[in-house]
């Protein structure tokens, strides 16, 4: 890469070597140039924010200048109930939704694997990819069409089917809410879960399964003792890699909630945004100190699963 | 994988696993699609009681006409497509460059600048301090709230740098000799050969910004600046602005029902012939190695 600035190159021969380093800039002037725009809104949107972490020990709300309060926000924070409703909630929802995606994603990635026609397979998986591009505002507004209670095409078919005898509102019933949020979760994400089983699946070595049949495995056996394994790798790597992600849990939640089901559904992004947006008295410092613990756990969250990253396929996720 | 398709004692298990396999694939792709197509149906129904039907009565497409004659909901529609347009040139502008000076292993300061980078993969400050900070820019309710800070996504940043890694040095090494600078390297000799890497991720970058809602409802108060995600959300909410459709006798239901399909619309019509990037992408930055 020295090669990169050769015009320069020769300059370089007879100066000393303190000057070098200020040679090498000069060098790559065009390349710093060309970085700016990078770095100014690098700066203005990730790390000035990260500067205003610091207004979670102020108590700072529109109509007054922020005044230092030291630990209160926290101790607040310690003792509100919905606080820690909205903390169990996060953690419950993402972590039951990553287990349960994985576990159909997977079984959907092997049963597409076996079907032989490939123009079937290539209109199965454009099909089932599909959902994960649709916003999650249209992906609500369908179920909440199809789900309403007034008229909707779910609740007509089990009401004509004799399964109900009432219409159920399934997005305000406390014991409905999550079952139906994993359903739209699983209809909008599993297919596209797939892809990355599906690759691994293509990489197998036909060798293997020929030299099993020849040992006299049958299908089932070749799945269970080929198949199997040689994907429990990215089993592993993309449920690490999940696993960093666990408290962003937002958007989906936002869209689908609604103050009936705020008990089950709430999470922390959810209720960091109507402390400090939705509320007739918006609350900057402590709506910050809930922000803050999210990000201080979700740090964690990634360097432990970059850590295990590294244990597992030898580099980290980062 | 050659295999016969017989029901001989030899085979018959393996067929009957695959007849097993193709009806449930085909019950799968039916309840993937019947959200979408009874939405679609509906969209296109004017009678106002929709039941169970899988088929328009008196199929029309005046709900649609109003969609795009009404000013309140075309003009979120034009805000959609300037959102999506500028915001994914700008952000593979970004990509591009900040990909190609991470790969100047010998710059100085290289280290520091990833570093920089990823470090905002690990921590970030949250909602209301980014809500501040915009704030004191003055950039809430203006559409640079929703393009600037989406723009720079570390995460397609690093994907583009992973790919450019895989350009032959001596391709630069190359151009460098006939005299190229930097700027047109990059141009002239990374850009080119970059086009799979720039369609993948370009496509990521629209339909992220197609789709953004969140950033809309944090940083626009002025209903004249929303897009059309939100107007969809408020249509469904509340039919107060649905108004302009009843006195034209049509059914606010089946406003909401083709608002739907109309924001799913410009997806639907690139998606078969982009599927491959969009596969590309993902395989890119997880199975790399």
């Amino acid at each position: 890469m020295a090669k990169m600035a050769s015009p320069m190159a020769k300059e370089q021969g007879p100066m000393k070597k303190k000057s070098n380093l200020a040679i090498r800039i000069w060098q790559y002037r065009y390349f710093y140039i060309m970085f700016l725009p990078v770095l100014v809104a690098l700066i203005l949107f990730y790390y000035l924010p990260m500067i205003g972490v610091r207004f979670s020990f102020y108590k700072y709300t529109p109509f007054a200048p922020p005044t230092f309060v030291g630990w209160d926000n926290f101790r607040r924070l310690w003792s509100t109930p919905t606080f820690w409703d909205a903390f169990r909630n996060t953690l419950q929802i993402s972590i039951f939704k990553l287990f349960l995606n994985m576990f159909l994603s997977v079984s959907i990635a092997l049963l597409i694997n076996e079907i032989v026609n490939l123009k079937i397979k290539k209109a199965v998986q454009t099909i089932i990819y599909l959902p994960h591009f649709l916003s999650w505002v249209v992906v609500a507004s369908i179920f909440m069409i199809i789900l309403s209670p007034q008229g909707g095409f779910v609740n007509q078919v089990l009401l004509s089917l004799g399964i109900i005898k009432e219409p159920i509102y399934f997005l305000a019933e406390e014991k409905w809410w999550r079952p139906v949020y994993y359903f739209i979760n699983q209809w909008k994400e599993t297919g596209w879960g797939t892809i990355i089983y599906l690759a691994t699946l293509t990489s197998i070595s036909p060798e293997l399964y020929e030299a099993a049949s020849i040992d006299g495995a049958g299908r089932w056996k070749q799945t269970l003792y080929i198949t199997i394994p040689s994907i429990m790798d990215t089993v592993i790597i993309v449920l690490i890699l999940n696993l960093a992600k666990v408290l962003n849990l937002f958007e989906s939640v936002f869209v689908l909630y609604n103050p009936l089901v705020y008990h089950v559904s709430d999470v922390l992004q959810t209720y960091v945004y109507r402390l400090a947006l939705n509320a007739n008295a918006p609350d900057y410092g402590f709506s910050t100190a809930v922000g803050l613990f999210k990000s201080v756990v979700s740090c964690i969250l990634v360097l432990f699963s970059n850590w295990a990253s590294k244990k597992v396929r030898g580099r980290g996720i980062l | 994988m050659a295999e016969k398709f017989s029901f001989k004692k030899e085979h018959r298990a393996r067929t009957i696993f695959h007849i097993v396999n193709f009806i449930f694939f085909a019950i799968v792709v039916v309840a993937m699609l019947i959200p979408i197509i009874k939405v679609f149906v509906d969209s296109l129904d004017t009678s106002g009681s929709y039941g169970m039907r899988l088929w328009p009565q008196n199929p029309s497409f005046s709900a649609y006409k109003i969609i795009f004659t009404t000013t309140a909901l075309y003009k979120p529609f034009l805000i959609s497509v300037y959102v999506t347009a500028l915001g994914t040139f700008l952000g593979l502008l970004m990509c591009t460059i900040g990909a190609y000076v991470l790969i100047q292993f010998e710059m100085p300061g290289r280290t520091f600048f990833s570093y920089l980078l990823l470090f905002t993969m690990i921590f970030n400050g949250g909602l209301v301090p980014t809500y501040l900070v915009m704030r004191d820019l003055k950039l809430l309710n203006t559409l640079w709230a929703i393009i600037l800070p989406a723009s720079l996504n570390v995460y397609n940043l690093i994907l583009m740098r992973n790919f450019f890694e895989g350009i032959p040095r001596s391709l630069f090494e190359a151009a460098e000799i006939d005299g190229c600078t930097p700027f047109g390297i990059f141009t002239k000799v990374v850009l080119p050969l970059s086009k799979p890497a720039l369609a993948s991720i370009g496509l990521f970058f629209a339909v992220a910004f197609w789709n953004q809602y969140t950033n809309f409802t944090i940083y626009i108060s002025n209903p004249r600046l929303y897009n059309f995600q939100v107007k969809l959300r408020s249509l469904i909410i509340d039919d107060q602005s649905l108004a302009a459709a009843s006195s034209e006798g049509i059914y606010a239901k089946t406003v909401q029902n083709a608002a739907i399909i109309v924001a799913v619309l410009p997806f639907v019509f690139i998606y078969p012939f982009c599927q491959k990037y969009f596969v590309t992408g993902i395989t890119m930055g997880a199975v790399k190695e």
